[in-house]
């Protein structure tokens, strides 16, 4: 047994950590909420070639796993950076079978968005806002086509969420529907593991405090209330990588294990992101509840993200579905 | 990345499948925790330890000096994976071999080994570990037990609790109170203590789950020579953090389930659930979609932990988090599975009689205290994991006698 990344991929982190942490920022995702730009946006992203991971290489892209994109992803996640690598995976798969689009896709010239729920009036849809070019499923069909964004009032301006109706379409293939089913699971898995990396970093916050903040004549890390509360968030981000490993890997190498891995890693993520953030703003009281301190941007990216392609509910459903039909591997 | 097993590993799994095989008739068959208890069949229990020593695949990580067979964690964890897989139940001597051999080994003179490993191994002696007492729990160093030593022998006083398998023991480790006048962790000296001496009496303690797994056991005047002290006198402390060291990596996990495998909760579920109202499913599946995610995570987890022996390396303070995380899901398992019997859930056992898993339900919260409870772990992984300061003690400088305790 060998579940570890390899060294491609640690390196792979460490440079888009480097990268991530140069060019986007808490602050940044501030600053978005009050009408600035999302950072580090579409073209940094292109230029470095983290939307072109999982694009074949004949169309520009790396070729590369769903696990190297994952990965990329946690580093993106831990500063709140934005547009999501979401869109990059999920776009990957169904255009797969289209390689003049890919090859927009991978190289940066086109914003994609993929959308969720009706075309003709999608259901608010990730980085929808920013994107020129839509794919949608319609009547069973992939479709893709020029469109109108309107976005509501951002929660988290980082996830660039719009509602779209198409106002062209073009069918790239009909009878898309498991195409599009294992597009999503590969967007649910990479949204887990911006989850992952973003609640990995509002532990470590929380930890940092806890060691510095006194009350009562102690560090406040010293108090079992206050430590117990960071260890039960560390724990769920420690068994969170796990399941997120699985889930990108089984993408490319266990095809049968995929679904349910998905499901579970959304699932779980959902509920590790949401302690971790809310862990976060009580560790630091006061403070914590303030426009000009961080924590609550990533409060804000949890009570998004688990909603965002499937709840947390729907998740466990497909989960405790497929167990059922014997999904489990022995 | 993968999850196969490499040459040398998928090797030494056929080797085990094959000696399983080949002595399967000679084994006990049937399910992990309670279902079967070493007290009713011990002789069984003590055979399949036996057989299983024969074949050379109990103690595999010990010394070969001292009848182990010189192998490696992996191959252990390998070892432990086909005992489960071929329903083995847990071995009649797993405190002896997962802490008391271990600390024999560690701290034993030559004597003590010579007399006491081989047959640990076999099971012709089985171990178990006198640590807790009434008044001393999570907080083991405040024990009371005291051994006052008279010419070549000590003479012990006192009373331990939760001792698991004492009512077949043959042999224990023994933390006493040596010394009241020093501090707390610096007065205890640690034995082994022969079970059938005169002075020891074993009485059961019946679990809220209804089995007599553990017990009580109280010491009036023992005698124990000298020569089975393990460690220097004052030093009882340092033994017993080897001992507890190793209770860790023997519940560190390679990816083994706490509590019922999440496949039999899917296959229950299959059998259970249409059996439900509709609304009534949606809830259910609710329920156990949150197990089986559970419990994935806690499974994927160990996984990792087990590359980090494939690779050589050793489990650290992390490893606390198995057994707490495994736990947590290990009740949702169990609370899943008793809600999917509909009305029969709110009864102690299935209309059929079966209560496999209301069993289970009740079995969970002894979990979450033995072996650290749910807190010390927290505080565990705190400390050394998070690098997070501890509580301050005042319990650690004044002699144990004056009251810091």
């Amino acid at each position: 047994m060998n579940f570890d990344l390899d060294v491609d991929q640690r390196d792979a982190a460490a440079g888009a950590r480097a990268f991530f942490t140069g060019s986007a920022s808490p602050a940044a995702a501030r600053a978005a909420l009050e009408g600035g730009a999302v950072e580090p946006g579409h073209k940094a992203l292109a230029d470095i070639g983290f939307l072109g991971i999982t694009v074949a290489e004949a169309a520009g892209g790396a070729g590369g796993s769903l696990l190297d994109l994952a990965v990329v992803a946690e580093q993106g996640g831990a500063v709140l950076a934005g547009p999501s690598l979401v869109t990059a995976a999920r776009a990957a798969v169904l255009l797969a079978g289209v390689p003049e689009l890919a090859a927009l896709l991978a190289d940066g010239s086109t914003a994609f968005a993929v959308l969720d729920g009706p075309v003709d009036g999608s259901h608010a849809s990730i980085d929808a806002a920013g994107a020129t070019l839509f794919l949608g499923l319609d009547g069973g069909a992939l479709v893709v086509g020029a469109g109108e964004a309107r976005a509501g009032q951002p929660m988290d301006a980082t996830r660039g969420l719009a509602s779209v109706r198409l106002t062209d379409r073009r069918v790239l293939r009909e009878d898309a529907g498991e195409l599009w089913a294992r597009a999503r699971q590969a967007a649910a898995v990479v949204l887990a593991a911006e989850d992952l990396g973003a609640a990995d970093r509002a532990v470590q916050l929380g930890v940092a405090y806890a060691k510095e903040r006194q009350a009562f004549g102690r560090a406040i890390g010293s108090y079992q209330s206050v430590k117990h509360m960071l260890v039960d968030a560390w724990v769920g981000v420690d068994q969170l990588r796990s399941l997120l490993w699985w889930a990108a890997w089984a993408a490319d190498a266990a095809p049968d294990e995929f679904p349910l891995a998905a499901s579970a890693a959304k699932a779980y993520a959902a509920e590790v992101f949401e302690r971790a953030a809310e862990t976060l703003i009580q560790v630091h009281g006061g403070i914590g509840f303030t426009w000009e301190h961080d924590a609550h941007l990533y409060w804000r990216r949890a009570k998004v993200d688990r909603l965002l392609l499937g709840d947390e509910a729907e998740h466990l459903d497909t989960v405790a579905r497929l167990a059922v039909a014997g999904a489990l591997r022995a | 990345m993968d999850f196969d097993d490499n040459p040398e590993e998928a090797e030494y799994r056929a080797h085990v499948r094959a000696l399983l095989e080949q002595h399967t008739g000679e084994l006990l068959h049937g399910g992990a925790g309670e279902s079967l208890d070493p007290a009713t069949h011990e002789a069984e229990f003590r055979r399949t330890q036996r057989v299983l020593a024969e074949a050379g695949l109990i103690g595999i990580p010990w010394p070969r000096e001292h009848g182990g067979q010189g192998g490696t964690l992996v191959q252990q964890a390998i070892a432990g994976q086909e005992f489960s897989r071929a329903r083995i139940p847990t071995l009649i001597n797993h405190i002896g071999l997962g802490m008391c051999g271990p600390t024999v080994i560690a701290h034993g003179s030559d004597d003590q080994k010579e007399r006491y490993l081989a047959r640990l191994l076999r099971a012709d002696d089985v171990w178990c570990q006198l640590f807790s007492e009434p008044a001393s729990g999570s907080d083991l160093a405040a024990l009371r037990t005291t051994a006052v030593r008279d010419g070549d022998d000590w003479v012990v006083n006192g009373q331990k609790v939760w001792t698991t398998l004492a009512q077949v023991a043959d042999y224990g480790i023994l933390l006493t109170r040596t010394d009241p006048d020093r501090p707390k962790h610096a007065g205890l000296t640690m034995f082994v203590v022969d079970m059938h001496a005169p002075g020891v009496t074993v009485r059961p303690l019946r679990q809220m789950a209804g089995g007599s797994g553990f017990n009580e056991v109280f010491f009036d005047d023992v005698r124990i020579p000298d020569a089975e002290r393990l460690g220097e006198p004052g030093e009882g402390w340092r033994v017993a953090l080897t001992t507890l060291m190793n209770e860790r990596v023997a519940i560190g996990g390679g990816g083994s389930d706490i509590g019922v495998p999440v496949e039999t909760l899917a296959a229950h579920a299959r059998d259970r659930l249409p059996a439900l109202g509709p609304d009534r499913q949606v809830l259910a599946r609710q329920a156990v979609g949150r197990a089986v995610v559970a419990s994935l995570a806690t499974r994927y987890t160990g996984y990792r932990r087990f590359t980090v022996l494939s690779q050589g390396g050793l489990p650290g303070p992390e490893a606390s988090a198995g057994k707490l995380a495994g736990t947590a899901a290990g009740r949702l398992v169990a609370d899943a599975g008793v809600r999917l019997l509909g009305d029969d859930a709110v009864y102690g056992a299935a209309a059929d009689g079966d209560d496999t898993w209301q069993g289970m339900q009740a079995y969970m919260p002894g979990l979450a205290i033995a072996g650290g409870t749910d807190q010390v772990l927290r505080n565990i992984l705190g400390e050394r994991v998070l690098g997070l300061p501890p509580e301050p003690r005042a319990d650690k400088s004044g002699p144990f006698s004056g009251g810091t305790r």
